[in-house]
């Protein structure tokens, strides 16, 4: 089967190279017999992916540890569940995962392009498929990254790392990496663009949806790989700004940022060769993002061991990516800027000017903070300081977009500020009195602002729903109204859900770091043994020890808490023995909206522990970091519904093909 | 959009995003700890922060009141060692021949990190096999 697995691979090598040079060859020729044959290189890059990653799948669910990839990262024991996630526990399968994804992209966007086939198109395809090409090399030329090498014979398995075994590291993986896949797409459409000098936006529809679909996975990617972390891993926290995090929060940024300049050059033909470099830029982000990861140049938490074929090779796809991109703009900016036309700026193109440029402001400082200044002056900076620069800084973010929201809309109707922004207003002082007094929100004035602007925000964001719902009524109800605006523009919709998400995540963010309380107990196993910590008293009340998942042993420490005099909840932190891969200590969670109280045994025990070192963090509005990121992923599901028919005839009226949007034609028509 | 107003808007763009990350740089290249491997730091040194990778030394863990003391040993594969002293908060995953990244105040004389700051290695890929059981002085 190995063979199999590497004649696959060797085959998407060939397919994929062939593939480029063929659609490359007929976009310049100008030759559509030739395009067709790239496009059926594509379709081998597809099966033969297919295969390899169906062969390297099944070596996992049969227990087929002669693969050296499947002995490391799974063991017999394990449920077919966890045997799948060994498929991309390890760098070789995720490389493969990678690929894979790739040549799904590259075939779907090849299969909607066969009637009549369009350079633009091909020129796209050829793209992705060279970054598939990229990873196959990369796994064919580097043993340490092929996933196909046999092991020594009688391997047995390894074991997955039980701290993998959680239902978030399954999904995590391969969310971020079909956020990389996904994101490759309006890069390709922008290089095909400027290799065209494709003014006319024909790549943004195509480009959007890929780039909306891209943000969705990364934000679900980063929101389980935090909440893992937070429940699995007991870090004390969701979030170390490790270079490998920041390094995937950086291209988010940018994807945020792209995605609002895309609008505006949907919409109002501004902003062209911004998108354009933003979709290079958040390209080039993913690829920093991986070559932090797996080069481990710069040290991280997360880190894969150092490799030189990998360096080599990912340090090249950087530098060509910047080099190409850089490059076609430099060559293509007068073209495209002679191209956008003389659109006036209004207040709300303004407000998405700022908010992109601020953006990529802070993609380039956490860049320069994480990656060049490590490697350029050996030295970083740790959490402390990221969260003293972070926290203003999110905050100003829900406050600028609380008041773009609120004023654009006043400056366009001619209404003045202080009527738009009474409502919010009220709501805010509304707020104050019940922060005051409940809770300890009062103890640090700094979080009690930063809490006041995000109820100021929240209300905003709905006076802007409740505006647009009114406008739409007309005769009808409010309900009726509520219900047309909502599905009048699913961008719009999808924005407001958006927005609300983002505010959502950072007062819970304020509420778990700047109220997060850490505190420790020690106390003896004795039943009726008690310790106060954070507000709370953990009562012992005894051992008891079963078996787990994986045949682990398992043994729990029973806990009584109460708070202020009243029981909240029973609590049983434990140490799990597994037979291959030594003790993983689980910390259990008290959770609640207002705070979460998070309990973890410090050192290893058994029944016959004597004493126990507790750990006892208080968490406060942690919740809402979660309920914030799901609204984010609602919201990406929203942009990205499919159509339905009516709208979609609509869609191809003239001025609408051009990539520019309604406001365009209208003004056009006057 | 008019010619000037788009010249302009380009370069405060650019102007904002370069100050940034210049600033970013320097806070960093002024303030931060210095990274390291276990096998270069030096008597240079000495009274500085760093940040170390390295993986700890079995039965070399002693956990008492203050915290935790331990031995960490050079990822790269050179025989050097350095001893940390750490009172903080211990994430669960720190144990016997687990990869660590430890970031505190560097003192050559007793070749020895007072570490504010301790952090595992995420187990992205898991490569010791040893159990931390017998490291801990279960059952005392």
């Amino acid at each position: 089967m190995i063979v199999i697995g590497r004649f696959a691979l060797l085959c998407c090598l060939v397919f994929s190279l062939g593939a480029v040079l063929l659609l490359g060859l007929g976009v310049r020729r100008r030759r559509e017999e030739l395009m067709r044959w790239g496009y059926l290189a594509v379709y081998g890059l597809f099966f033969s992916a297919v295969v390899a990653a169906a062969v390297l799948l099944e070596a996992f669910l049969a227990r087929d540890f002669s693969f050296a990839y499947v002995a490391q990262n799974s063991d017999a024991s394990l449920s077919p569940f966890y045997r799948i996630a060994g498929f991309w526990a390890g760098q070789q399968g995720s490389f493969l995962l990678w690929t894979t994804l790739l040549a799904i992209v590259a075939v779907a966007m090849a299969m909607r392009n066969v009637e009549r086939i369009d350079r633009l198109t091909a020129t796209t395809v050829a793209v992705v498929a060279a970054v598939a090409a990229v990873f196959t090399l990369l796994m064919v030329a580097d043993r340490a990254s092929d996933p196909f090498v046999a092991a020594a014979p009688a391997t047995a398995g390894a074991g997955l790392n039980p701290l993998l075994l959680h239902p978030a590291m399954v999904l995590h993986p391969p969310a971020l990496f079909a956020a990389y896949a996904a994101l490759t797409v309006p890069f390709a459409y922008a290089i095909a663009a400027l290799v065209l000098g494709d003014t006319g936006g024909v790549w943004l529809p195509g480009a959007q949806r890929w780039a909306v679909a891209g943000w969705l996975f990364l934000s679900l990617g980063i929101g389980l790989g935090a909440w893992w972390a937070y429940v699995v891993l007991s870090w004390g926290g969701y979030w170390g700004w490790d270079p490998v995090e920041n390094t995937s929060l950086v291209p988010w940024l940018t994807a945020t940022a792209l995605l609002h300049a895309m609008i505006v050059y949907r919409r109002r033909g501004l902003l062209s060769r911004w998108t354009l470099a933003l979709a290079c830029a958040t390209f080039w982000c993913t690829i920093v993002a991986t070559w932090t990861t797996r080069t481990g140049l710069v040290s991280s938490v997360h880190a894969f061991q150092r490799n030189q074929t990998l360096v080599v090779i990912l340090s090249s796809l950087l530098i060509v990516v910047a080099v190409v991109s850089v490059a076609l703009l430099a060559v293509r900016w007068r073209r495209f800027g002679a191209a956008a036309g003389a659109a006036p700026v209004r207040a709300g193109d303004a407000a998405h000017i700022a908010l992109d440029a601020a953006l990529g402001a802070l993609a380039a400082a956490l860049l320069a903070a994480t990656v060049v200044a490590p490697l350029a002056a050996g030295r970083t900076v740790g959490p402390q300081t990221y969260d003293l620069v972070a926290r203003p800084v999110g905050v100003a973010v829900v406050l600028g977009l609380a008041l773009c929201a609120l004023l654009v809309p006043a400056r366009r109707d001619g209404t003045g500020p202080w009527r738009a922004l009474r409502w919010p207003l009220l709501v805010a002082a509304a707020a104050l009195p019940v922060l005051l007094l409940t809770g300890d929100w009062r103890e640090r004035p700094f979080g009690l602002v930063a809490l006041e602007i995000c109820c100021f925000a929240a209300a905003a964001v709905v006076v802007a729903v409740a505006a647009s719902a009114r406008r739409a009524a007309g005769e009808r109800g409010p309900l009726a109204g509520l219900g047309r605006a909502l599905v009048a523009s699913r961008t719009r919709s999808a924005a407001w859900l958006a927005h609300l998400g983002v505010i959502v995540v950072v007062a819970g963010l304020i509420g778990s770091n700047v109220y997060a309380i850490h505190s420790s107990a020690y106390l003896a196993a004795r039943t009726g043994a008690s310790a106060r910590a954070a507000g709370y008293t953990l009562r012992f009340t005894g051992f008891s020890q079963d078996t787990g998942p994986q045949d682990s042993q398992r043994t729990f420490a029973h806990f009584v808490v109460s708070r202020g005099g009243r029981v909240v909840g029973r609590i049983a932190p434990h140490t799990d023995v597994y037979a291959v891969d030594g003790a993983a200590l689980r910390a259990v969670i008290l959770g609640s909206l207002p705070r979460d109280l998070f309990v973890v045994v410090q050192d290893p025990f058994d029944a016959t522990s004597a004493h126990l070192r507790l750990q006892v963090d208080v968490f406060p509005l942690v919740r809402l970091v979660w309920a914030g990121a799901a609204l984010l992923v609602v919201a990406g599901g929203v942009a990205l519904w499919p159509r339905r028919r009516r709208v979609a005839v609509a869609a191809l009226e003239p001025g609408q093909e051009t990539g520019l949007g309604r406001d365009e034609a209208r003004e056009g028509a006057r | 959009m008019s010619k000037k107003a788009q010249r302009r808007l380009i370069v405060a763009t650019v102007v904002l995003v370069a100050v940034f990350a210049v600033a970013m740089v320097y806070v960093v290249a002024s303030r931060g700890a210095y990274y390291r491997q276990v096998s270069a730091l030096s008597a240079a040194d000495d009274g500085r922060d760093v940040t170390v990778g390295g993986a700890v030394v079995h039965g070399t863990i002693v956990r008492d009141a203050a915290g935790v003391r331990f031995t960490m040993e050079d990822l790269t594969g050179l025989p050097t060692t350095v001893r940390v002293t750490y009172g903080g908060q211990m994430p669960a995953t720190f144990a016997a021949g687990v990869q660590v990244v430890v970031t505190g105040r560097f003192a050559s004389g007793g070749d020895q990190i007072t570490a504010a700051q301790l952090e595992t290695k995420c187990p992205s890929k898991y490569a010791g096999k040893a159990s931390p059981l017998p490291q801990t002085g279960l059952g005392q």
